[in-house]
């Protein structure tokens, strides 16, 4: 299926990837997450690094088909860290430091039935990543930007 | 144990048959909630849910479990199935609730992967991954 993309490009040190996501496309969500761990695994990063990756990934990928209209993922690959920024067009987040409450959720019950939206996903994603910034314009959207260094020195 | 251990444990009927079924697994892990799973569960790890979309083989793909038991006698749709071929997940079916499940493969010597507790808040977690039982 051609709806993950990615542009491939070099950077000076590293690799940089965009991944589309679609809003409300709720079948598809955790498409691009599968996408960005298939990648890091090509890139040999060492497995610890690539399961913290890919579970931050696939929280921030499913909060944007819950809340968003249309978002992407972006990922750069350097030999010492993993950049990943979340960004979408949709509602944005009211309160920043209310959204990162574990358990606090605004999502629909139609975010529940496909085992998410209980609140735990921002909570789930600072776990994972070195550091986390969340940025948020109320009726434009969110930004999500992580870091994640890498554990061992497989350069990819 | 082994997954197909577990598996004749439970009675499950095989949807798609995982890639290496004589494997030992590395834990078991019972939950609906995605994030749970992301959050708490151990790579190599069954997953028993009631959870029959295609998130729950993104999800087990994602975490390196190598195959999901659906419980109380829930059938996954075609999609489901196509996607977990696709990704090389196992997915079996049992008429046994989640709780009976895990009582019978506990009692049958599979232990859950024990990892931290989760601590109140975020910020203060620090290396919450690893840990054995």
């Amino acid at each position: 299926m051609a709806v993950v993309s990615k542009a491939d490009v070099g950077t000076e040190n590293g690799r940089h990837y965009e991944f589309p996501i679609l809003g409300r496309a709720y079948f598809l969500g955790g498409r691009a997450s599968t996408a960005v761990k298939a990648v890091l695994t090509v890139a040999g990063v060492d497995e610890d690094t690539i399961q913290r990756v890919a579970i931050a990934c696939y929280e921030a990928e499913m909060n944007v088909v819950l809340h968003g209209r249309s978002g992407y993922l972006t990922m750069d690959i350097y030999p010492d860290r993993i950049l990943v920024a979340v960004l979408d067009q949709g509602p944005g987040i009211e309160d920043v430091e209310l959204a990162l409450t574990p358990g606090w959720s605004s999502a629909s019950e139609e975010a529940r039935t496909l085992g998410f939206g209980a609140g735990m996903g921002l909570t789930n994603i600072k776990q994972q990543a070195d550091e986390m910034r969340l940025e948020s314009t109320v009726g434009e959207g969110v930004q999500l930007y992580l870091t994640f260094r890498r554990r061992q020195e497989n350069h990819g | 144990m082994t997954l197909a251990g577990a598996l004749h444990i439970v009675k499950a009927e095989t949807l798609v048959q995982a890639e290496d079924e004589q494997s030992p697994l590395d834990g078991c892990f019972a939950a609906d909630l995605m994030s749970d799973v992301l959050a708490f569960a151990h790579p190599g790890s069954l997953l028993l849910t009631g959870l029959t979309t295609d998130q729950t083989i993104r999800t087990a793909t994602i975490k390196r479990l190598p195959a999901v038991l659906i419980v109380q006698g829930k059938q996954p749709g075609s999609e489901m199935l196509e996607a977990a071929a696709e990704q090389g997940v196992g997915v079996y079916a049992t008429p046994l609730s989640s709780y009976e499940c895990s009582g019978l493969l506990m009692q049958s010597g599979l232990r859950p992967y024990r990892k931290r507790a989760p601590v109140e808040t975020a910020g203060l977690v620090e290396g919450g991954r690893g840990g054995s039982e």
